[in-house]
């Protein structure tokens, strides 16, 4: 009593500045610890109690250290646009913004005009550090973001519609005509995936190391990218569609079609594992929050909405329509239609979108796609007219993780981390609703009984087999046909007693059963009698 | 005198009558009391305790003055004693005593003892004389008394008291009268009659001593209880046990805490304080020291300071003597060369003689190979041929040599003997020479005119069809090569053999009957094979045509003269599949074959809506613009514009399209200002660039803009569908569900009525069903709609969530749960934390992942030791504590290895 009054009292004395601290660290603390720890009170094992509550402590003082190192050494916070008055964040323009910031973000603002080779499709490494553009007439090229330069550039001479890269910038993939193609950073092509078929959109599950594609006639193929294995292939049977993404919380692929309806998919089984109705008409785009709570879809209907994947249930609906959706690190909404890119934010902390930013290009160009840099206040946009990124303020993590993604990577830690994820490598097995439950105890269900018809079926084939058998030509005297005839007698009975003892043992059980429900069924002015019974 | 001889022998009566009781109990108090007194009395020496021990004796023997018998005698404490009449030592039955001659302290051998006479009355005069003896003898002893404690006060210079002191309390006091009824003795008078301590003690009062031995008097007087009977044995026994298992108990509850601590602990480290000792060789070799005599003299001669000089001096020369001259090594080379030659060559001599087989064996396999081939001939046209020819080959052989026609030297000898004059098995063995040389001159027709020459040809003309038509489909070329083999059967048929046995006239007229059925066959097969070919041709000779023109084998240009006559209307909503053209048809075969399906997928996006609500420079208009993928270039006559409603798709044919654009875009963008103009441009820039055609417009990499033309509106209907096609897609949906609700929880069959039982008499019509079998019904129907409401989505109507259990990840989850846990929460709750350095700080990673048992190999571990733990230690410290112990050890290993190496030293 006394050591926990001297504590409130302890609290109490804390000095407001360090008193601020420490409840801050107690809130990433808590998130830290993943959940409450289990009730030991209930528990009746003495040692057992004792061990969880030792490895509960070490679980407490590894969330509060994770959480001080969150605290002193990611002290970085990711900035908003701020706005006095009667202004609106949604009406700064870009050039305003270029007028105020550093040189080097003034680099990321920038329009490349590319007007030959069509609406360009763009994608970032994971750590932002690279992007591949792949123009729809058969333009592929790399680019180092960093300094902006153009690593390789190449005409493969036929439709290319998407580009993703790999695990790392060595590596990209590209949907092109008839098959999807994988290339190296040298332009030099590795792979052509033939099984694909002639793909619409492609994704990549970095921890799975698995390439998605989704084709012309709606088929959706996981391969494995280390072994080259396909690792499921099955027909989404709910038609053509380019609308396909990854869940990156759970590696759930989310695929939008035309019924309205957004079904979500993992490799190991071909029937959806949700499926659900967004909107009354077709799909027309489709993002994840990187939390993997939160979907956006956008339907021809000139909705967006929001759905609280948890729970299955809209959240919000927005008008307007998107050709192209994205959710930035820090959960920012993009969304692009016709020539027009409109950023939605969670300002209020409430799961409630509204206006954060717009950005309308050159008139005429059809945005095709829309893309947050990873790490960086960037939103990069493919065009018809090539590829332009603007600037938005608080879109991406200001802290990152060099275990995680690391944009100064440099190539011997590339090679290291590549090395890494191979090792941390997860089987396609692993890719559920939720990830989480994973190692929890899951009840198996009783295998259901075979009918009569199932066993009789079965028995007579283990007797056919058993007919089947040739015997040995044995010598001396061991081979006249009466011993012939026993033996090949023996062999049949031998495949027949497995069966019978099986219903035997049915039989049985059968009968116990109705002994029990005869005792039940006694009449009521029995039953305690019978229980009496039972009880001395 | 009488009196005194009255009084002795009251007093021996009395001695006698109390013998045992005096001797329990008195002699028993005496002996301790006086053992307490030897100790706490002043102490003599031990050397002067040896010498004074025979007067001790003496004293002893004084204090037991009413038991004469009790002399020399020692008394071990029994409570009981062994009566007899005579006391052994004097009956000498059992001679465990030491006989002593004489004591001085003892009678004379003459003087008879009173207790051993029976009879005292019968010898009075002597008892008086014995009493005189024994009175003078009593004086003696007192006197005798006193000088001996003289002495001692002389030797130890200790008060006289001390000597005397136990003597006084066995002063007799003699009774002033006889006693007798009228005088009684005064402890009759007082009361009991029995001699109290305190009788005994009162005299003593004021010597050293006294105080404390009536305090013990006094304690054994409050504490004396009378002396209860034991237990019984198994009372006693449980007694016993409860004291040693309470005994026990303390001692064990001891080791609780260590133990519960141990339990606890989410490490054990077990043999910390082991020391392994050395851990390469070299560190052994290095501490190396010589013990033997053999070693010492060894290690005296290897270090010794010449011998290593030499040896290092010497290892130079050493090297030298390794140089071989040339010619050695050279011969040296040479013998392994011939050793090596040798070898192989035994070795090809072994597999030679291995290889030999056996004539028999030869013989079947020659055997064997003579069975094949006939059955190779039969089934194999081309190994007919080859065997035909080697016959032929044969043939000519012994046609040139003719080796079997008795031209060998063993059947000349033969025929000149005579054959009659041979045996049967030689005239057998010529007979059968004989007859394989006709067989192998017989010359051979059949084989060799058919199979040669027509498949030379047939291989021709085969060859030739491929240089000449590639195009031709597989089929036309099939029946071509069908065609004429038929007719070149027929012409091969016409030629007769014209010698031989087939140019028999009977053959003849079988061979012609045969070939006469055979032609009308292969007549008829012709025709068929023409009408088929005419067909082919049809398609066949258009195709050329297109082919000509391109250069390139293009299925998909097969469909500009399809005959069937494509009208659709825009009223099929829902695309039917049998009215997709032939390239879709074709690819739908290629990719599943799955007709139904391919009705949904849609072959062209529709573009983005051209709407924002910010951006000024449109203004709400309807204006939308499709894209659309062409799949055939050039002057194809449909174009598919694909409109998603209720997830179908539908082509429009071209000519519609055409009308469409003629009457409405015009009104549209004459309404509209130029901006529109600009937009459709654009939109139709972007359905080229998003077309997948199949043809290659781009050289080298630009693209000639070729088809503009193909842009189209959709019509007021279809804008009118679009925009309402969400009814159906909610209908839609939820006959998905209803039927992905059937497939996971199949609903019961209903019970129908069974066959056989009781039909003709219609006793289940009349009855109904058996009551069970509808109870069944109930029952699965009411578990089926549990498990309806326990999904998922039971309260999502626009969500179907799967409930299949997927059998690749069951591996990933525990089936039941794990040894200590009895709960699901608890479990679940203490594997929720990763423990892994990706996701805890390295801080942290250890404790979380360190071992429950920390212990190096090859140690044997050592039972728990005792040691003082405090039960509200905190698991902190735990650890800090097992950090220090480490420490410790550490440097206990130290402290040991040092010792060791010592003794190692030693």
């Amino acid at each position: 009593m006394e050591k926990e009054l001297g504590n409130v009292v302890a609290e109490r004395i804390l000095p407001p500045t360090e008193q601020e601290i420490s409840n801050e660290i107690d809130v990433k603390v808590k998130k830290y610890m993943r959940g409450e720890g289990a009730n030991l009170e209930v528990l009746k094992d003495k040692k057992l109690k004792g061990q969880l509550s030792v490895i509960e402590d070490l679980y407490g003082k590894s969330a509060k250290a994770a959480a001080k190192v969150e605290k002193w050494l990611m002290p970085s916070e990711g900035g908003y646009l701020e706005t006095e008055g009667l202004e609106k964040t949604w009406r700064i323009k870009q050039e305003t913004i270029s007028h105020e910031v550093d040189i080097l973000s003034r680099r990321n603002q920038h329009d490349i005009i590319l007007p030959a080779l069509g609406p360009y499709s763009i994608d970032y490494t994971s750590n932002g550090r690279y992007m591949a553009i792949a123009g729809r007439k058969g333009h592929l090229a790399l680019v180092d973001m960093k300094d902006l330069n153009l690593i390789k550039e190449f005409q493969v001479k036929e439709t290319v519609r998407d580009v993703v890269f790999l695990h790392n910038e060595l590596f990209f993939a590209a949907a092109q005509k008839k098959y999807p193609y994988i290339y190296n950073r040298e332009g030099t092509e590795l792979h052509c995936l033939k099984e694909h078929g002639s793909v619409l959109r492609l994704q990549f599950l970095k921890n799975h190391f698995l390439l998605v594609s989704i084709n012309k006639f709606g088929q959706l193929h996981y391969q494995d990218v280390t072994t080259g294995s396909m690792v499921g292939s099955f027909r989404t049977g709910l038609g053509r569609t380019d609308v396909m993404q990854v869940n990156p919380f759970n590696g759930v692929i989310a695929t939008g079609h035309s019924g309205g309806s957004v079904a979500m998919w993992k490799p190991t089984s071909s029937a959806p594992l949700v499926k659900m109705l967004c909107h009354p008409g077709p799909v027309s785009a489709l993002a994840f929050h990187p939390n993997g709570h939160l979907m956006a879809t956008s339907g021809a209907e000139r909705k967006i909405k929001l759905w609280d994947l948890r729970k299955f249930e809209v959240l919000q609906t927005l008008p307007g329509h998107a050709k192209t959706l994205d959710f930035s690190q820090k959960g920012l909404l993009a969304y692009g239609t016709g020539s027009f890119v409109q950023v939605l934010g969670d300002l209020s902390g409430a799961q409630s979108y509204t206006r954060y930013m717009a950005h309308s290009m050159a008139k005429g160009y059809q945005i095709g796609k829309v893309l947050f840099r990873p790490y960086e206040d960037v939103l990069g946009i493919g065009h018809s007219m090539g590829w332009s990124s603007i600037l938005i303020p608080g879109s991406g993590e200001p802290n990152f993780d060099t275990w995680v993604a690391n944009p100064f990577e440099t190539s011997k830690q590339r090679r290291e981390k590549e090395v890494r994820s191979l090792l941390d490598k997860l089987p396609p097995e692993t890719i559920s609703l939720n990830p989480s439950k994973i190692g929890t105890l899951v009840a198996v269900k009783k295998k259901e009984k075979k009918t009569k018809k199932e066993r009789d079926a079965e028995e007579e084939a283990a007797v056919d087999a058993a007919k089947g058998i040739t015997m040995k030509k044995k010598t001396k005297g061991r081979n006249k046909p009466t011993k012939r005839e026993k033996k090949k007698h023996e062999i049949i009975e031998k495949a027949k007693r497995p069966f019978l003892h099986e219903q035997i043992k049915e039989e049985e059980l059968s009968r116990k059963r109705s002994r029990l429900s005869e005792e039940v069924e006694l009449p009521k002015s029995l039953q305690r009698f019978a229980h009496k019974k039972t009880v001395t | 005198m009488g009196e005194v001889r009255q009084k002795k022998r009251k007093e021996k009566e009395k001695s006698t009558g109390k013998k045992k009781h005096s001797k329990v109990f008195l002699k028993k108090n005496k002996s301790s009391d006086k053992r307490r007194l030897n100790r706490r009395g002043p102490q003599l020496a031990p050397s002067l305790r040896r010498e004074v021990g025979q007067v001790k004796g003496d004293i002893e023997s004084d204090d037991y003055e009413f038991s004469d018998c009790s002399e020399g005698e020692t008394f071990p404490g029994d409570v009981y004693e062994y009566e007899e009449a005579a006391p052994e030592e004097e009956s000498r039955k059992n001679r465990r005593y030491d006989t002593v001659d004489n004591y001085d302290y003892e009678l004379p051998d003459h003087f008879k003892d009173e207790d051993v006479s029976s009879d005292d009355e019968e010898i009075d005069g002597r008892n008086g004389k014995g009493n005189l003896m024994e009175d003078s003898d009593d004086d003696d002893l007192k006197k005798d008394d006193g000088s001996h404690a003289r002495m001692l006060q002389n030797i130890t210079g200790m008060p006289r008291e001390a000597f005397e002191g136990k003597k006084k309390s066995n002063i007799v006091i003699s009774e002033a009268y006889q006693e007798s009824e009228y005088n009684p003795s005064r402890d009759v008078l007082d009361g009991n009659g029995l001699i109290s301590i305190e009788d005994l003690l009162n005299p003593l009062q004021g010597k050293p001593g006294y105080s404390m031995l009536r305090k013990q008097i006094h304690q054994t007087e409050k504490k004396s209880m009378a002396l209860q009977a034991p237990l019984p044995k198994a009372d006693q026994e449980r007694v016993e046990r409860k004291v040693a298992y309470e005994q026990s108990k303390k001692e064990v509850s001891k080791w609780e805490p260590i133990v519960k601590k141990n339990r606890e602990a989410s490490t054990l480290y077990l043999g910390e304080d082991v020391d392994l000792g050395y851990s390469t060789v070299g560190a052994i070799a290095s501490e190396f020291k010589p013990r033997t005599e053999i070693e010492k003299k060894i290690a005296s001669l290897v270090r010794d300071g010449k011998i290593m000089e030499a040896h290092r001096n010497d290892g130079s020369k050493l090297l030298e003597l390794n140089k071989v001259s040339f010619e050695e090594e050279k011969d040296r080379q040479n013998r392994l060369a011939k050793m090596r030659s040798l070898l192989f060559r035994h070795e090809m001599k072994a597999k030679h003689i291995k290889k030999i087989k056996s004539k028999t064996y030869h013989r079947l396999l020659k055997k064997d190979r003579v069975k094949e081939a006939s059955v190779q001939i039969e089934m194999d046209p081309d190994a007919a041929k080859e065997l035909a020819m080697k016959q032929e080959f044969k043939r000519a052989e012994e046609r040139m040599t003719l080796k079997h026609k008795n031209s060998s030297r063993w059947a000349k000898r033969i025929l000149s003997r005579g054959l009659n004059a041979q045996d049967e098995g030689t005239r057998a063995a010529i007979a059968e020479q004989l007859h394989q040389h006709a067989n192998l001159t017989r010359k051979m027709h059949t084989l060799k005119d058919s199979s040669s020459s027509s498949d030379e040809s047939s291989d021709e003309e085969y060859s030739d069809d491929q240089s000449a038509d590639e195009s031709n489909s597989r089929a036309s070329k099939l029946l071509e090569k069908a065609k004429e083999k038929t007719l070149k059967a027929l012409e091969d048929g016409e030629e007769a053999p014209n010698s031989g046995l087939l140019a028999l006239p009977f053959m003849v007229r079988g061979m012609k009957k045969r070939e006469e059925a055979a032609a009308e066959e292969a007549k008829i097969a012709i025709q068929e094979f023409e009408s088929l070919s005419k067909q082919l041709n049809n398609s066949e000779t258009e195709n050329i045509d297109t082919e000509t023109n391109s250069g390139r084998r293009t299925f998909g240009s097969m469909k500009k003269s399809a005959p069937e006559p494509r009208k659709k209307t825009k009223s099929e909503y829902y695309g039917d599949t049998d009215d997709e053209d032939d390239t879709e048809a074709r690819e739908a075969v290629e990719y599943d074959g799955d007709n139904n399906k391919s009705s949904l997928f849609a072959d062209a996006n529709i573009d983005s809506d051209i709407l924002c609500e910010d951006s000024k420079t449109h203004q709400n208009s309807v204006f939308k613009s499709f894209d659309e993928t062409v799949r055939d270039p050039g002057p194809k006559t449909t174009h598919e514009v694909a409109i998603f409603a209720s997830g179908t798709w539908k082509k429009v044919k071209a000519k519609d399209l055409e009308k469409r654009v003629d009457s409405k875009p015009s009104t549209i963008v004459s309404s509209k200002p130029e901006l529109q103009g600009q937009v459709t441009k654009e939109t139709m820039q972007d359905v080229d660039d998003q077309s997948d055609s199949d043809q290659e417009l781009m050289v080298d990499g630009v693209l000639s803009s070729a088809n503009n033309e193909s842009y189209e509106l959709p019509s007021q209907s279809d804008l009118i569908r679009q925009a309402f096609a969400g009814d159906d897609v909610e209908e839609e949906f939820e006959k998905q569900k209803e039927e992905i609700l059937n497939e996971e929880n199949p609903e019961p069959e209903k019970p129908v009525l069974l066959p056989g039982w009781g039909q003709w008499t219609h006793v289940q019509k009349k009855k109904g069903l058996p009551s069970w079998m509808l109870k069944e019904h109930e029952l699965a129907n009411k578990k089926r709609q549990e498990a309806l409401k326990n999904r998922k989505d039971a309260n999502l109507k626009h969500v179907i969530i799967s409930e299949k259990v997927d059998k690749k990840a069951e591996k990933l989850y525990t089936k039941t749960l794990p040894f200590p846990y009895t709960e699901k929460d608890v479990f679940e709750h203490s594997i929720r934390m990763p423990i892994g350095p990706d996701f805890n700080p390295t801080s942290a990673v250890g404790a979380l992942n360190r071992p429950e048992v920390v212990k190096k190999s090859g140690v044997i571990i050592k039972p728990i030791e005792f040691e003082e733990v405090d039960t509200h230690q905190k698991v902190e410290e735990h650890k800090q504590k097992g950090q220090k112990q480490k420490r410790k050890n550490g440097k206990t290993n130290q402290g040991k290895s040092a010792k060791k190496m010592k003794k190692g030293g030693a």
